[in-house]
């Protein structure tokens, strides 16, 4: 994953160009955009995907007078804005994961193949994840794939979602033990935690 | 292989990688920041020339009252197009019902045939004058009188103080325009407030004020007090409070050419308060007035100053014009 190694062309330093220069903005889609739109279509499916990054760089454009300057990295921000947009499309979400749950098999079709064949727990338990996936509450399902999917750690995560880091503690707790929770019978590897 | 696991393993699972029509996602960011440059971006830079002259205008409109002026424009044409004119500013303390309403301030406005450079003198109000004869509200003429220049409102209105100001500068006055404490009040607050920053705390009970040192945002009541509180600012006098006025408006102005950018809304509820709150004779309507800003064009900018003056001699809790420096101040206002 990227990561701005200095502060000289650190993406701070990129919007802030930007705000003299509006087209070097596009320096930022560059540098993200695949990234943003690898997690957005776990989240949402490929052609959802692509409309909402593209929403979310031209909602980043507009607000990038706002941006805080001090943070050199601009993926928090930039997640944060995906992460709202993706909540537009919540049933699209919802009903993806339910997909799963119904036809495990079908599950993993969009995978390489040496991960469709992944473990015998994973896919035995993909149904139930899925489930648990489905029903969870969006605040708390947003934390957990921030971190899960978006490889966030939490005070990024924090900023993403505009939130203490506390809560993004408890919140992925919860998540997490509900999660397990469905996972509970079928997954003898489980670690209590 | 625990929860998370499991759940990173699902994501690389429903995982995609961009495909080739993302690139039109690309082109849409490029679009949009074209067009902010030559749309928006021109209509920022139209909206602040725009914020700057009518604010140039307004601003020393803004210090003062009345409520019957409509905010609708009903007549375009520029009042003395290509023609240079005077605007006395009358700011009218009209709280107490029970007492005829006082003039509180006044400033004489210079807006010069190109609209650009704008002239605005303070008067002071402890000037001592002789106040020409005027009409009174009952139909009567008072005879002329030595007296404080704000007594020429209480007897004959905005004509008799027009009257003064014109027989004491040589100046020809076009158009008068009064503003009340509310009006004031609510065209500040229509802005958002105004940025100041104060070198010292301010506390002034009897103006119902208490601000701290540094940048703060002044609320409509609070810029009220600030521009008129004269007991515990400066040296007490109505010079330190002109001084103040003066400061404020400047920071009006640079907060309506903010908005005027940045917040094209509220600046335009701003224009609305404003022109809903003066009175003007000869009637000034919105239309005109916008158009009377439009003709400022890129300049547009302020010149304050203060009639010059010292003690009085028979009295020297008031104040006499330097007759030879106020014939110098007021020299320009009868040319270009």
């Amino acid at each position: 994953m990227t990561v701005p190694p200095t502060a000289q062309d650190s993406d701070a330093a990129l919007i802030e160009g930007s705000l003299t220069d509006p087209e070097s903005f596009a320096a930022l889609f560059d540098r993200y955009s695949a990234m943003l739109y690898r997690y957005v279509s776990r989240r949402l499916g490929p052609e959802a995907a692509e409309d909402v990054v593209g929403e979310s760089f031209l909602v980043a454009f507009s607000k990038r007078h706002r941006y805080d300057l001090a943070q050199w990295d601009a993926r928090p921000w930039l997640f944060g804005i995906a992460t709202k947009l993706v909540a537009r499309h919540h049933r699209t979400e919802a009903a993806r994961y339910r997909a799963l749950r119904r036809s495990p098999a079908d599950g993993p079709v969009e995978g390489p193949a040496d991960r469709v064949a992944a473990g015998v727990t994973a896919s035995a338990s993909r149904p139930r994840l899925a489930e648990a996936l489905a029903v969870l509450p969006r605040r708390d399902l947003d934390v957990l794939l921030l971190v899960a999917w978006g490889d966030l750690a939490y005070e990024e995560v924090a900023r993403a979602l505009g939130i203490p880091v506390g809560t993004v503690r408890s919140r992925l707790n919860r998540a997490r033990r509900k999660v397990r929770a469905a996972l509970g019978d079928i997954d003898p590897t489980r670690e209590e935690a | 292989m625990d929860d998370l696991d499991l759940i990173r393993d699902l994501g690389r699972d429903l995982e995609h990688e961009p495909p080739a029509s993302f690139a039109r996602q690309r082109s849409r960011l490029l679009d949009a920041t074209r067009r902010r440059r030559r749309g928006p971006g021109r209509w920022a830079l139209l909206g602040v020339v725009a914020a700057v002259t009518a604010a140039a205008i307004l601003v020393p409109v803004t210090i003062f009252q009345g409520r019957h002026a409509r905010p609708v424009a009903t007549n375009s044409a520029e009042p003395a197009a290509g023609r240079a004119m005077n605007v006395l500013v009358i700011g009218v303390d009209r709280r107490v019902a029970a007492r005829p309403p006082r003039s509180d301030t006044l400033m004489l406005v210079h807006v010069p045939a190109d609209r650009r450079e704008l002239r605005a003198v303070s008067v002071p109000r402890d000037s001592l004058v002789r106040i020409p004869a005027c009409t009174t509200g009952s139909g009567k003429t008072a005879p002329a009188q030595l007296g404080m220049i704000n007594a020429a409102f209480s007897l004959g209105g905005a004509d008799c103080t027009a009257r003064t100001v014109e027989s004491l500068t040589g100046v020809r006055i076009d158009q008068t325009v009064m503003i009340d404490f509310d009006g004031f009040r609510k065209a500040v607050d229509a802005l958002g407030g105004v940025r100041m920053t104060l070198r010292h705390p301010v506390v002034d009970p009897a103006a119902g004020l208490k601000l701290p040192q540094g940048e703060q945002r002044l609320n409509g009541a609070q810029a009220l007090a600030y521009v008129r509180a004269r007991r515990a600012l400066g040296d007490g006098s109505d010079l330190g409070r002109i001084k103040r006025q003066q400061q404020f408006m400047a920071a009006l102005v640079r907060e309506a050419k903010e908005q005027m950018g940045g917040n094209p809304v509220r600046f335009a509820k701003f224009l609305v308060v404003v022109t809903g709150s003066f009175e003007t004779a000869p009637r000034l309507d919105a239309g005109r007035l916008q158009a009377l800003a439009r003709a400022f064009g890129k300049g547009g900018s302020v010149e304050f100053s203060t009639v010059p003056v010292h003690p009085a001699r028979s009295d020297p809790n008031r104040l006499e014009w330097d007759r030879a420096g106020a014939a110098r101040l007021f020299a320009t206002f009868k040319t270009s």
